[in-house]
């Protein structure tokens, strides 16, 4: 009786294995879609994870989050070709180059692995558009960065009264994200607020130790500094803390992209004024989504733009706006 | 020194063995160094020098044999306890840490403390310097500059340190694996004075070198080993260069 | 009590053959007090050049401007902290690769800490176990680091290295990804506070540095470390426990590292597993330009403080000067190869003379 059990058992498990393995798509099997993350060790990816699984769940599809611990195409590379000799029904992934990934990627598409990116890109960023070259995922699932750094300047520049001097405290030169960030805080300011100086960019490294010493430095020798843009955590953690030391709080005002736990407290605090919040949970949910609708026959959107919600002490406890903040 | 105790030898091996498995390395060998005596001990590569030196020093333990100290049996399980029985070694490479000055040096592991405030525990680093000029005195090695790290002296000038340190440290027995053998001429001239000043002393010296030059120089009595075993014995006054190489080689 | 011989001692035979006193030349001991006092000349020409350069450019001070040493004073205080450790370490001829992380661990063990302990005891009170709880579990890796090195005779470089993963890994897990925020008004004021104008954390790093100071040069532990890093043969046939020294030193590293850790929550009010990651590097350049040679055997605690600081100051001083920000990353390492430059000159120049 439990013998014939345990056989019944094992024979489910081998037919579900050999289901798993074969190509063929049918409605009603259980798809394995990867989520590779641009790290693991990021509240925004994990927070885009449980986007994924709620999808995942939803639909019964069986999600795998695999990544490695930096954002750097040397240790992603490795982790994506793993995950493509497993032979997922799709890979959902956050590139960490947009050129170094294009080739890797070509490998789950030439085995016939569909590719969906999601937060970065690779090539341009416009796919299935017939150039051959970094077009095939099927779609994008991104926040528009650009936009986010828009945001972001038009925030500081509302809480500074419209004049004044800011500058960008930011990880490192090279990032797409950041990078983005940053030219749309620019772009912005100069088109719409004349009187608002943008002083040098300081680069961090992602060390809020020497993001606070570099706000101190710029202050030393700007006076008149009214406010920094912190183009990611650590740059506005760093800065924010600078300000305190400087005994500044208030008078510099601090606006952070993205939105982890901790930038409640901060906000509450009057460390940081305003934080711009990505949507991550909502990218990881509509790449499950799209995933699944292409799986099952449907077509796809080649580009799917996911919003950012403004975060400020008014509306920071308001729970409709509380769910943007990123937690596992 | 007294009288009583001249007869008893500062340091007797009696009948001792080490063995490595089927290898005999050192095989029923007896021998004595008394007060102000240097004995030489020489060799063939392989006839059981650096064995011999181990286990004097405590680095091995003897198969079987046994050491007396002015007459006592002692047993060795460290070299720490060989030292602090009076037994020190100074070896072919030195052993000093080179950064560190005479007195750091003479003082390595056992450094005296004082109490700076009245309260914290501090090195006491006048204490090494007065030591290490007046040890560094007694073998006529006038230091100028106490903090100076052993770096900066010349090879003769460290080797003076190292024999410094059982010095001060008042070993009654120096073993002295090969200490002239990296230096030139002029300062193995200086080691061979000082090791007649260790035996004008009155401590004993057993002296392993390959240069039966030096040995002549300073010994007063010569122990030739092969394959293990003593191959024999002899005043210096009573034998010559060739006689010790025929010992050694079997001839 | 054993005593050296006070007989008089009956003269060498051969007086011709004594020994001389040493006497080393007189450019040579010049240039050896240039190597130890290096990075002291490097910091005071630094902050002279930044003054004139200030006073120049747009007639400002730079040097006697109190906000600009306020800065840097704090900025200085996280690599510092773990640069002391690291002097000790380097000084006996290792390496601790694992303490950036090891200070990412410590501010979110914190964190996590001080929040537990928040509701049931007072402020101060649960930032103390937090603090204690922190440092004590940095020694931990510092230990596991010291029994492969002593025990296992894994060169310092793999096994801290191995540790470095360890410790980052457990970080990021206790840290579940994202920094974890505290909620303690004392610990953030003791932090970000100030007495008399000098931040707290200063104050705390000064201590610190005079007692990592007084071990390295006054105490046995010190004198054994630079003989160890010299030649750890001379120090075991001098009868030092060479395993149990590298031991402690890997545990006093990871407290080192906590204490940063601890500081570095207490500042930012949260604790983040990538606390220190930026910070090894210029914990090891800190060290290197305070005089302290990789092979061991030479370094000071007050040589690593003018080290951390000439980093702190040129970078702080090229943001305040306005300088393009890739400069400093050229200008930190152009002052640890002229630094190592002039290590080797003097070196080669006392080995010159063993030779002789």
């Amino acid at each position: 009786m439990c013998r014939r059990a345990i056989l019944a058992a094992a024979n489910a498990a081998i037919i579900s294995i050999t289901c798993g393995l074969s190509p063929a798509p049918a409605a009603d099997r259980k798809f394995t879609v990867a989520l590779i993350p641009g790290l693991t060790t990021d509240t925004f990816y994990t927070t885009m994870r449980r986007g994924a699984q709620i999808a995942a769940d939803a639909l019964g599809v069986e999600l795998v989050f695999q990544g490695a611990p930096d954002f750097n195409p040397v240790l992603q590379v490795p982790v994506l070709d793993a995950v493509i000799a497993r032979k997922p029904d799709a890979i959902l992934i956050a590139p960490t180059d947009v050129t170094q990934l294009v080739e890797p990627l070509r490998k789950a598409d030439d085995t016939g692995i569909p590719v969906i990116t999601v937060d970065t890109f690779i090539g341009t960023g416009m796919y299935q558009i017939g150039s051959g070259n970094a077009d095939f995922p099927l779609s994008s699932i991104a926040s528009d960065n650009v936009l986010g750094g828009r945001m972001a300047a038009r925030a500081l520049a509302d809480a500074i009264g419209g004049e004044g001097a800011v500058f960008v405290a930011n990880n490192k030169p090279g990032i797409s994200t950041t990078d983005q960030r940053e030219e749309g805080f620019k772009t912005e300011l100069a088109a719409h607020y004349p009187k608002v100086v943008v002083l040098e960019t300081q680069f961090n490294e992602n060390d809020a130790n020497k993001a606070a010493s570099q706000l101190q430095g710029v202050l030393a020798r700007h006076p008149e500094l009214k406010g920094v843009f912190g183009g990611n955590h650590f740059s506005a953690l760093g800065a924010a803390n600078g300000v305190q030391q400087a005994g500044k709080s208030g008078a510099v005002k601090v606006v952070a992209f993205d939105a982890p736990s901790g930038v409640v407290d901060d906000i509450d605090r009057g460390l940081i004024d305003v934080a711009i919040a990505q949507h991550p949970a909502e990218i990881g949910y509509y790449g499950v989504m799209s995933a699944y609708a292409h799986l099952t026959g449907q077509s796809i959107p080649v580009s799917i733009g996911t919003g950012f919600t403004v975060i400020n002490k008014s509306n920071v406890h308001d729970p409709s706006i509380a769910k943007y903040i990123y937690a596992d | 020194m007294n009288n009583l105790n001249d007869n008893i030898p500062l340091l007797e091996v009696r009948n001792l063995s080490k063995h490595f498995g089927p290898i005999k390395a050192l095989n029923d060998l007896s021998m004595v160094v008394r007060r102000g005596e240097v004995v030489a001990v020489v060799g063939d590569n392989g006839a059981g020098k650096t064995t011999l030196i181990k286990a004097l020093s405590g680095v091995y333990r003897p198969t079987a044999g046994e050491l007396l100290l002015n007459g006592k049996p002692a047993i060795f399980s460290n070299p720490q306890q060989a030292r602090e029985e009076g037994i020190e070694t100074i070896y072919q490479d030195l052993a000093l840490a080179d950064n560190l000055s005479i007195g750091a040096n003479i003082f390595l592991g056992r450094e005296p403390m004082r109490r700076a405030f009245g309260f914290l525990p501090v090195l006491d680093r006048r204490k090494m310097a007065e030591a290490a000029c007046s040890t560094m005195a007694l073998l006529d090695f006038h230091v100028s500059r106490t903090e100076t790290p052993v770096s900066n002296f010349s090879g003769g000038q460290r080797q003076a340190v190292a024999i410094g340190r059982a010095v001060y440290w008042d070993a009654q027995i120096l073993i002295m694996d090969e200490p002239t053998a990296a230096l030139g001429v002029p300062e193995q001239r200086k080691v061979l004075s000082l090791i007649h000043k260790l035996k004008a002393q009155g401590r004993g010296v057993i002296f392993v070198s390959h240069n039966l030059q030096d040995i002549f120089a300073v010994s007063d009595r010569i122990v030739v080993l092969r394959r293990g075993v003593l191959a024999g014995e002899r005043q210096i006054s009573e034998t010559n260069h060739d006689e010790v190489v025929k010992l050694m080689v079997g001839g | 009590m054993k005593q050296i011989i006070t007989e008089n001692i009956p003269t060498a035979p051969s007086k011709h053959v004594a020994p001389q006193a040493d006497h080393a030349d007189g450019t040579r001991t010049v240039m050896r007090y240039v190597a130890d006092l290096r990075a002291w000349l490097f910091l005071a020409m630094l902050i002279l050049g930044f003054e004139v350069w200030s006073r120049f450019s747009f007639g400002g001070t730079f040097v006697l401007n109190p906000f600009n040493l306020q800065s840097i004073a704090i900025f200085a205080v996280a690599p510092l902290l773990l640069a002391m450790g690291q002097t000790f370490v380097i000084i006996a001829g290792g390496i601790d690769l694992s303490a950036g992380f090891v200070m990412g661990l410590a501010a979110v063990v914190a964190a996590h800490v001080i929040n537990w302990a928040n509701p049931i005891m007072p402020m101060p009170m649960a930032v103390l176990t937090g603090t204690i709880a922190a440092v004590m579990l940095a020694g931990v890796p510092g230990m596991v680091n010291g029994l492969l090195v002593s025990r296992l005779k894994v060169p310092p470089f793999i096994g801290t290295l191995g540790m470095f993963g360890v410790a980052r890994g457990v970080a990021f897990l206790l840290a579940g990804g994202t920094t974890v925020p505290v909620n303690n008004s004392f610990f953030a004021g003791l932090g970000n506070g100030r007495i008399l104008s000098v931040p707290y954390i200063v104050i705390l790093a000064a201590i610190f540095v005079l007692l990592m100071h007084y071990v390295l040069s006054y105490t046995r532990f010190g004198q054994h470390n630079y003989a160890i890093g010299a030649s750890a043969q001379a120090a075991r046939r001098a009868g030092i426990n060479i395993n149990s020294h590298l031991l402690r030193l890997y545990i006093l590293s990871g407290f080192c590292a906590g204490l940063a850790g601890v500081l570095y929550a207490a500042r930012f009010s949260a604790g983040a597993a990538q606390a220190g990651e930026p910070l090894l590097l210029d914990c090891v350049a800190a060290v290197v330009i305070g005089g302290a040679s990789l092979f061991g055997g030479s370094g000071t605690i007050l040589g690593t403080v003018a080290g951390a600081f000439v980093i702190a100051v040129i970078q702080y001083g090229l943001v305040f000067t306005n300088v393009a920000p890739f400069w400093q990353f050229i200008s930190v390492g152009v002052v640890i190869i002229i630094s190592v430059l002039i290590d080797q000159t003097q070196r080669r120049m006392s080995g010159g003379r063993i030779s002789e």
